[in-house]
């Protein structure tokens, strides 16, 4: 296993360098794809398209920022969803009780989710591999029975009802689906924006070492656990993001939302798409949408196609798409160069 | 439907537009429309462990389809519908009651989710203004909190504090007939359970004051193993139970009860036995249970229910669920509103349906009402009886009086700030 | 919190019995899944995600088996033995070619087995839920053990568990295969170079553990009803058992079944909306102050 990981790693290594790209470059591309998907629904007449956008924008996030510690810094976590859970019920319960303005809110919910990723994360990043994962999952799994068992503040298992109430704020409306569509674009492309700044950063590279060889890592003076923290608490802010988004959608937030399958769906989404890239996790979200809507159209057994599909991505690819992409732009671009010199 | 670039016209206003014939412009959208077919959309849960509140709610549906079907459609419009699994993934309910009236071209919903997933589709009707008729959440706020109400949405469900107070009654005559003072309860530890058991306490009390509460328990939803909350309940010795336990979970506890022999040290009420999906997989069903029905073709004690139980079990090999009449009034409200305004307009049915009182096997007196000011399903038949072990499973059915149970019902209502 | 029926029930000896026999029970069906999946994770490295899987399969092929023969000891065969031969045939079609890789992806195969073996059950038995019903013999009122209530066919259960348990201990410590799976587990390559092939050791540990996880499931058959997807409530139960008690350990999986069936048999008296909770609780300290579980070595 550390075999293949130090062997992705190099690729990704050679990957980055290959092209070293100034960060107003990403800004660019932010900036175009902010444009691309604005424009969307004017070429496409489907209503179907912008729910799909504002869920991929949701799930997107969520998975993203999971593959900061999966993919980047090798800490499995099968406990990511809670902070998806914890950002949909903030935000939820913030506009239902606090009456405050909707940044107002956003910016405490992520404040919230922060405060809870550094006391869980406290805890749980000095485990090891298996360990670390079981140990986010029972977190998962306990903020998952409060949310059940409080029930006069969170619903219990009927959820924040009554919809969530959207003031209208800087000219946006959020209860008009256009603006909603726009501004679930906004935070998916601002959270990738920095989330990719946070990945190419020196922070990001000490990152890797960590999950390369952290004796390495701490020999040279790096302190692991407050590297491991501070991570754990930037994906725990963008997931919970994406929460924020998916109430939005919704206009509820439900114990679903906290559950370990949210956890699982990421990682899932994650080796589909590709954890060696930065943007394999957005593939990931893309497939895995597309893949549960026509399955979900076309047949009442979801499970078996879903299982047939992963099986072809695990033992037939062997690898995520954009992992299997890269690796074989890699391998075409060394046989050329194999033929010239 | 609203077109993306009219945000001010909202589907409602579209659609009486259209039924007023006023709406000449021939969108796309349009013209699926005024298609010879009405599509009616349906999310509800075919996988996982209640998949088989989607089947029999599936089944129930289709065989009222059709009835209607042969009979000329909706308003001379067949239906088809377009049933989709939601997994019971709330968001995923949202996202299949959105798609299928903005791509599918759905014009009304059933709802056949459960619990969080109707909330979330309730918020669909309520964003996008479609009809929609809830046949599966039995959750008491989705219609009795004035804010979750919104014209275009209607619970067609038996209800908990409906059960509680027929209970209650039922149970208080029992207890003290043989004097039951010392009570435990036994419930899944969700909103349904916790409510229904608050309920029946309530009620017990408010029938028979020397009834006192003196061990509960709160086994989770779908909870494999019940030895725990078993042992606990013998340990304190009551002389009756209360369980709000259904499906599976009822059926293991009554398995895993049984060989402590809990059923002949304490009378048991559990609400949700005398419904086929229980009495007929228990191997071993003890005498004597107390029960409300759910659903039983032998009450009403009428030719038409008993015809319409057969006619279930004729085409599917199994007998029909709680879920499967709720789904069958749905779709005979449906029919009969349509009827009624002779349209299929949104808004119009809606209004035919507020209030409409349609005749229905499973009425306590053959009809059933869709309740003007709560949208909810009131006189279905409710009762209680004791159960035996083979057909007709509950002999003698106790039934309720719905007078007592909507002026308590309404008193209940007060007390929780929804009036 | 109900802490006053907690300190009450400790002052009465009919409790105490009641309640440690109930949570034997529970333990010990844990214990016979939980076992399996340490004995894989032990000596293949696999975290088998789809254990739960094999524990519904055990029942449902009880249910069929007690069905078709009306005995009740051919139905347990039924699930142990039917439920080993698909863990074999699973191992050596689909799981042999995952060893060595990451983790992830031995996961993802073992989750869509979950997906896969959920929506097969349904195919074949049906989405409803199926119940067993207990067997003639054992319909008997139960016993009275120092004032507590015993139920016969827990004592069955108890006894096949700890027969289980023992076998087990006794056969990795004496047996010649035994040792061949210990060395395997400790090291592989050794192995293999011995001469010996590992492919049947790690087709026969794993056949095995699906088998015992099997056998919980029909043993399980005749008190719980039957879904499909049954078997994942038990999955977390019986990763938190392992996981408490150290991956690879039987010794862990059997401490640490028998602390979580009696936190959930004492648990539900003094706190009976979090009894959940209270297993999770007590799986985060255990990991806090022992990261490897309480019997588990260091993770390599």
């Amino acid at each position: 296993m550390s075999e293949v990981r130090a062997e992705t790693s190099v690729v990704t290594r050679s990957a980055d360098s290959a092209r070293p790209r100034p960060w107003y470059f990403d800004i660019l591309i932010a900036i175009v794809a902010f444009a691309i998907l604005v424009t969307l629904p004017m070429l496409f007449t489907s209503k179907a398209l912008p729910d799909f956008v504002i869920r991929c924008a949701a799930f997107g996030l969520f998975a993203t920022s999971l593959n900061l510690l999966v993919g980047y810094t090798g800490m499995i976590s099968f406990g990511h969803g809670m902070f998806f859970g914890l950002g949909a019920y903030g935000f939820g319960l913030l506009m239902q009780r606090a009456d405050v303005s909707i940044p107002t809110a956003i910016v405490c919910t992520l404040l919230i989710s922060a405060v809870a990723a550094v006391v869980i994360g406290a805890i749980c990043v000095r485990l090891k591999e298996i360990y670390f994962a079981f140990v986010t999952l029972a977190f998962q799994m306990l903020i998952h029975s409060v949310i059940l068992s409080w029930q006069p503040l969170t619903g219990g298992d009927q959820g924040l009802r009554g919809g969530i109430k959207r003031p209208v704020f800087w000219g946006i409306d959020l209860s008009n689906h256009t603006h909603l569509y726009i501004f679930s674009c906004a935070l998916l492309v601002i959270g990738l924006l920095l989330m990719r700044q946070i990945a190419q950063s020196p922070f990001g590279y000490t990152l890797r070492m960590i999950r390369d060889n952290p004796v390495r890592a701490s020999f040279i003076g790096i302190n692991v656990w407050r590297a491991k923290l501070t991570v754990f608490v930037l994906a725990a802010i963008f997931a919970s993001v994406g929460g924020i988004i998916m109430s939005l959608f919704v206009s509820g937030a439900y114990p679903e939302f906290a559950y370990w399958t949210i956890s699982g769906e990421g990682i899932f989404i994650n080796m589909l798409g590709g954890v060696t890239t930065f943007l394999g996790p957005m593939v990931g979200t893309v497939l895995l949408l597309i893949l549960n809507d026509t399955a979900t159209r076309l047949t009442e057994h979801y499970g078996l196609v879903l299982g047939v599909v992963i099986l072809f991505f695990a033992l037939g690819l062997r690898k995520g798409l954009m992992d299997f992409v890269v690796d074989w732009l890699q391998s075409r671009r060394e046989s050329s160069k194999g033929r010239h010199s | 439907m609203t077109t993306p670039s009219k945000p001010g016209i909202n589907r409602r206003t579209t659609l009486a537009l259209m039924g007023a014939g006023a709406f000449t412009a021939a969108t796309p959208w349009v013209a699926r429309a005024q298609a010879k077919t009405i599509k009616i959309g349906m999310p509800t849960i075919l996988s996982g462990r209640v998949a088989q509140l989607g089947t029999s709610s599936r089944n129930a549906v289709m065989i009222e389809v059709e009835k209607i079907n042969a009979a000329g459609g909706l308003a001379g419009r067949q239906i088809e519908m377009v049933i989709r699994d939601s997994k019971g993934q709330p968001q995923e309910a949202a996202r299949i009651a959105r798609e299928l009236v903005n791509t599918d071209g759905c014009e009304m919903l059933i709802d056949g989710e459960a619990s969080s997933g109707s909330f979330a589709v309730h918020e669909v009707a309520r964003d996008i203004g479609v009809l929609c008729i809830h046949t599966c959440s039995e959750a008491s706020s989705l219609t009795a909190d004035p804010k979750q109400h919104i014209p275009n949405a209607f619970r067609c469900v038996r209800q908990g504090i409906h059960d509680s107070i027929a209970g209650g009654n039922y149970a208080a005559g029992i207890a003290k007939a043989k004097g039951l003072k010392k009570w435990a309860t036994c419930s899944p530890d969700y909103a349904y359970g916790r409510d229904t058991t608050a309920e029946f306490v309530t009620y017990l009390k408010h029938f028979a004051p020397d009834v006192e509460i003196i061990s509960e328990t709160w086994p989770k939803l779908f909870q494999p193993d019940y030895t725990e909350t078993v042992t606990k309940i013998l340990q304190a010795k009551p002389q009756a139970l209360y369980s709000a336990l259904w499906g599976g979970d009822l059926t293991s506890y009554i398995d895993q009860a049984n060989i402590y022999a809990m059923f002949t040290q304490m009378e048991v009420f559990a609400v949700n036995m005398a419904d086929y999906t229980a009495l007929t997989v228990v191997k071993n069903l003890p005498k004597g249970i107390h029960s409300g029905n759910r659903y039983i073709k032998t009450f009403p004690a009428t030719a038409e229910n008993a015809a319409w139980g057969d006619a279930y079990k004729a085409k599917y090999k199994e007998y029909p669920t709680n879920w499967s009449w709720q789904n069958a009034t749905a779709m005979m409200f449906l029919s009969e509103a349509v009827k009624k305004v002779n349209s299929t307009d949104g808004k119009k049915v809606a209004e035919a349906l507020t209030g409409l009182t349609i005749k229905c096997p499973f009425g306590a007196d053959g009809t059933v009402t869709m309740r003007a000011d709560d949208h909810t399903l009131i006189g279905y038949a409710i009762g209680w009886g004791t159960t035996i072990p083979t057909e007709p499973y509950v002999p003698d059915v106790q039934s309720g009086d719905w007078k007592q149970i909507l002026a308590l019902e309404a008193e209940w209502k007060k007390s929780k700030g929804y009036t | 919190m109900d802490l006053d029926a907690l300190i009450g029930c400790f002052a009465s000896s009919a409790c105490v019995v009641t309640q440690t026999t109930s949570g034997l029970i529970i333990g010990m069906l844990l214990f016979l899944v939980a076992v399996g999946l340490t004995l894989i994770f032990g000596v293949l490295k696999i975290v088998n995600f789809s254990h739960g899987a094999f524990y519904m399969f055990g029942a449902y092929f009880a249910l069929t088996g007690y069905q078709l023969t009306g005995s009740f000891t051919l139905a347990m065969l039924c699930g142990a033995v039917g439920t080993a031969v698909i863990g074999l045939i699973f191992e050596r079609v689909f799981i042999s070619r995952v060893y060595g890789r990451d983790v992830l992806m031995q996961l993802l195969v073992c989750y869509a087995f979950v997906l896969i073996f959920d929506d097969t059950v349904k195919l074949i038995w049906g989405p409803e839920f199926k119940s067993m019903g207990m067997p003639d013999a054992f319909r008997v009122p139960p016993w009275f053990i120092a004032g507590g209530i015993v139920p016969p066919f827990y004592v069955l259960l108890i006894a096949v568990a700890l027969a289980v348990a023992a076998l087990l201990g006794i056969g990795l410590a004496r047996s010649r295969l035994g040792k061949v799976i210990r060395a395997a587990a400790q090291n592989p390559d050794m192995v293999s170079s011995l001469g010996i092939n590992t492919a049947v050791i790690y087709g026969s540990v794993f056949a095995l553990g699906c088998g015992l996880a099997g056998l919980a499931g029909a043993l399980a058959a005749p008190v719980r009803s039957m879904t499909p997807g049954m078997g994942f409530s038990v999955l977390i139960e019986s990763f938190i058992v392992t996981v408490i008690g150290g991956m690879g350990s039987i010794l862990g999986a059997l401490i640490g079944a028998l602390l979580i069936g009696l936190i959930r048999s004492f648990g539900s008296l003094g706190f009976p909306l979090f009894t959940d909770g209270l297993m999770y609780l007590f799986m985060v300290i255990i990991l806090v102050a022992r990261p490897t579980g309480l019997f588990g070595k260091d993770v390599a």
